[in-house]
């Protein structure tokens, strides 16, 4: 791949009295957050195209009738912007009590998703209550959807699209799409049917993404009345090759969540159906804790690692004495991780003197 | 009846598309079954999820049966009055509406490609569309100086190209400094100088260049362009054959609204009458809309053209150039491009000339509602509304007053009282806070309730809206709570702090124009008449 040329010209602009350096291209949202500025937003997701669709970002632009919204707005030399007037900050609490009047709660659990406190925090931050402009809720929940991963709680929708465009830009599945128009914006799938039926492949993102918790992560919030608050450990998930950073969600020391990094190098935010959702044989009460070996009675007996080890041994030996160094094969587990897979090859290949080695994330 | 595939066959390698083929599935069947969408994602490879997204945005794209074949009631503002809601009621199986651009001669009933126009079950007939009756004020129009010549939507009547012949001949430089010196300008309400808006095109990198010319007129008690169309359309198609020569253009587009089917086809026989005209060098395509208003803002529209989910752009980048395919396009409205061969053939000055005072040029009014006269007008601007409205229209009818009247269709919110005591020009009408627009003037006798007509107003703001702002989508449905008292405070001071909070954050903040002006409604509602909205709180409305 070759690498991308960035473009080097540099100009400066004034960002609240003070004058700030700009890369050609970026936006002014993104000038003022490299700055520092805490400039609000819900649609904005920095992995997609900029929307404009909330309009909290907007700022004020000398010789603009109109406040811009800044996350559309590309940065111009010479321009000056003022984040955080009080006319501004009037229309982002108008906006906010607007948003707060068509949701029935704001309050969700984090555990719901990534971003799921977006919303609540920005509230909190306005001082919004709740109660004015008081009228009908929009977005129905679809309570038909009983799939293991994604609860679909659009009660607590704001047509923000991020989940519509995150499936469509990063995902490339274009799953999700938007019914109707205005008040009556439904986010859906395909024939406003369940995710099994369309063209989902689970893979949570939209989930991650979404700021209001109206899609929630249904693994995770099995563990909603769990005591304890949620720590996250920063780790690379387990399953494949390609090195995608999680954050591992625990509550006293029990795993109950996966959420992808935003700023993992490799998967920026993403990951699939496995790495998302498939955590539970962590903690499987099936799940192995010693060797079993297989006695005379064709049951599988508990035992120590030393008989364990010794029996599998003999079972190399005699299969490849009988039967020559290339009736062996070994695969390696994907979920180990690359010293494992290195050792697995060693052994096999020094071992047995086989090329005949794999790994199964391969498939 | 052609197959799915035959279907396909014959549009996937059209220019835009996804609204011709949803059109061909939608006539075939009555409605766009799952079956239906599913070949078209399949035909033109686009996600199966955005098709059924983009078909639910439309409202005139039905899902099942009966669908197309049902009637539709326009249940517009000037309609309502004129017996809407009592035919809507006697019609088995009819839906209403949104406006549907025949304010002049109501009631317009669509059903499948027909519209039959009358104020009760039994007499609505199929007549073809009002021409705009002989200048009243006797002034010299630019627009309408040909359009009630008989036969004059035919190339006959038109008598050929001359204009475009005539700017052929001229260097696009000569052309665009002409068209820039007649100060002609947007007339679909944006008001930007068009000339300019050539250079721009003409300037921009990026081939091959389109003309849109924008005849989606969903602006309620807006019918002008229906009428250009109808009687001159070989005026528009001139026009844009001449804008073509001006920018380098290749390709043309006429979007026309769904509810103008007749106009569709008039629009259709005069483009097969000007193809050997246009030559080789100018392609020009007719797509039918699918029924949203939104898609009337030119960003929307290039959306829909494009097959896109029909959300605005955001700006910049500006249709000069990204406009269709991401290309150098202009768009422009039907009366501006109706405007140029006049223009060229007579020159700048002439054009300049025939505004009134400072003022250059003429503007199609669209008068519709309490008034003895309705219809459209070629005015000079600088008229004063007043002339137009008493002297031109005849006034309110016998017994009655002007209460109030809306300016840009509804966009403008009211004027009235002393406020009517302006002159036919965005100075004069925007320094009474509202704004003259696409000019269609809607008028309310003195027995109207004004804060039913003003709910009539946000409710139709609120379905049109596009739902991808938040203050539009969120705030036009709070207003039209507040105006019907669905919801909100019964308190006067509440009430209008809210709705006065709700109007500043959608004029300073939405995306596009729709959530821009629709407060001018509640504004200007506060502002004339706050003792019917203190008695309709007062009543719990």
């Amino acid at each position: 791949m070759i690498a991308e040329v960035k473009p080097t010209a540099t100009a400066t602009l004034t960002l609240d009295g003070v004058e700030v350096s700009f890369t050609e291209g970026e936006t002014i949202y993104e000038v003022a957050e490299r700055a520092g500025r805490e400039v609000p937003t819900l649609c904005y997701d920095a992995r997609l195209e900029a929307f404009g669709g909330c309009r909290l970002c907007v700022v004020e632009v000398d010789g603009m009738r109109a406040p811009v919204a800044s996350c559309t707005t590309p940065a111009t030399a010479g321009m000056v912007v003022k984040t955080t007037t009080d006319a501004i900050e009037k229309h982002r609490r108008t906006l906010l009590e607007l948003v707060a009047s068509e949701n029935r709660e704001n309050e969700v659990d984090e555990l719901r998703g990534h971003a799921s406190q977006e919303l609540k925090s920005l509230l909190d931050r306005y001082e919004v209550r709740g109660g004015r402009f008081a009228g009908r809720q929009s977005g129905t929940s679809n309570s038909t959807d009983d799939n293991p991963f994604i609860l679909r709680d659009y009660d607590l929708c704001i047509s923000c699209y991020r989940c519509v465009r995150v499936c469509a830009e990063q995902e490339g599945d274009h799953a999700i799409t938007m019914m109707n128009r205005g008040f009556e914006k439904q986010i859906t799938t395909e024939f406003n049917g369940i995710l099994k039926d369309s063209a989902c492949t689970f893979c949570g993102q939209c989930v991650q993404t979404c700021p209001t918790g109206a899609l929630g992560d249904r693994k995770a919030m099995r563990a909603e009345s769990l005591p304890g608050e949620v720590e996250k450990t920063r780790t690379v998930c387990p399953y494949c090759g390609v090195g995608c950073s999680v954050d591992l969600l625990t509550k006293e020391d029990r795993l109950v969540g996966v959420q992808p990094a935003m700023d993992g190098p490799a998967n920026e935010g993403a990951l699939c159906i496995k790495g998302q959702f498939a955590f539970d044989f962590v903690q499987h009460e099936d799940r192995l804790k010693m060797p079993l070996v297989r006695d005379e009675d064709g049951e599988l007996h508990e035992t120590d690692w030393e008989t364990a080890l010794d029996r599998a041994a003999d079972g190399f030996k005699k299969a490849a004495g009988e039967h020559g160094r290339h009736a062996v094969y070994g695969v390696a587990s994907g979920r180990a991780p690359h010293e494992a897979a290195y050792t697995m090859q060693k052994f096999i290949r020094a071992g047995f003197g086989t090329h005949q080695i794999d790994n199964c994330s391969r498939a | 009846m052609a197959t799915n595939q035959e279907l396909i066959e014959q549009w996937w390698k059209e220019e835009a598309p996804l609204l011709p083929l949803l059109h061909a599935f939608h006539d075939r069947d009555g409605f766009i079954s799952e079956e239906a969408i599913r070949a078209v994602a399949d035909g033109l490879k686009i996600p199966v999820a955005e098709v059924f997204g983009t078909v639910t945005f439309y409202h005139h794209f039905a899902r099942k049966a009966p669908g197309q074949a049902a009637p539709r009631v326009c249940t517009g503002p000037a309609c309502k009055y004129l017996g809407a809601p009592e035919l809507l009621k006697s019609l088995e199986g009819a839906t209403p509406m949104a406006c549907a651009g025949r304010c002049d001669d109501g009631v317009p009933v669509l059903q499948g490609h027909e519209v039959r126009v009358g104020r009760t079950a039994d007499s609505l007939e199929k007549t073809p569309s009002p021409l705009p009756p002989p200048n009243p004020g006797n002034v010299e129009e630019c627009v309408f100086a040909h359009i009630r010549e008989p036969e004059r939507n035919t190339m006959e009547g038109y008598r050929g190209y001359e204009a475009l012949e005539k700017a052929r001949g001229m260097s696009r430089a000569n052309l665009l400094a002409l068209i820039t010196d007649s100060h002609l300008a947007g007339r679909g309400g944006a008001g930007f100088p068009t000339g300019k808006k050539w250079e721009m095109v003409e300037q921009a990198e990026g081939e091959p260049k389109s003309i849109v010319c924008n005849a989606d007129e969903g602006e309620p008690g807006c019918f002008k362009d229906r009428a250009i169309l109808d009687y001159d359309p070989h005026a528009v198609i001139e026009g844009m054959a001449i804008a073509a020569h001006a920018t380098g253009a290749t390709k043309g587009f006429i979007y026309l609204r769904y509810e103008y089917p007749e106009t569709f086809q008039i629009v259709e026989r005069a483009m097969a009458e000007a193809e050997e005209l246009l030559g080789d060098g100018f392609k020009l395509y007719l797509r039918r809309g699918g029924g949203a208003y939104i898609c009337g803002e030119e960003g929307s529209l290039l959306n829909s053209l494009e097959g896109k989910h029909p959300f605005p752009r955001n700006r910049p980048p500006f249709p000069v150039t990204h406009g269709y395919n991401d290309l150098p396009t202009v768009v422009n409205n039907v009366e501006t491009l109706a405007s140029v061969a006049p223009i060229v053939m007579k020159g700048a000055e002439w054009y300049r000339g025939l505004g009134l005072g400072e003022h250059a040029g003429t503007k199609l009014v669209s008068v519709s509602g309490d008034i003895q006269r309705p219809g459209n007008f070629e005015a000079p601007f600088g008229l004063p509304l007043l002339t137009l409205l008493n002297e031109w229209c005849g006034g309110a009818p016998e017994g009655r007053s002007i209460q109030a009247v809306t300016m840009a269709g509804l966009s403008g919110g009211f004027l009235a009282g002393d406020d009517l005591d302006v002159t036919l020009d965005e100075p004069s009408i925007r320094a009474k806070g509202a704004f003259l627009g696409a000019a269609g003037i809607m008028v309310f006798d003195d027995t109207r309730d004004m804060v039913e007509v003003a709910h009539c107003a946000m409710e139709f703001f609120a379905e049109e809206s596009c739902g991808k702002c938040f203050p539009c989508r969120i705030g036009t449905q709070r207003l039209t709570e507040r105006l019907n008292g669905a919801a909100g405070p019964a308190d006067e001071t509440k009430w209008r702090e809210e709705v006065h909070d709700i109007g500043r954050t959608m004029m300073a903040t939405s995306a596009c124009g729709l959530g821009v002006a629709a407060p001018n409604i509640t504004e200007s509602l506060v502002k004339y008449f706050p003792e019917q909205v203190a008695a309709s709180l007062k009543n719990g409305r």
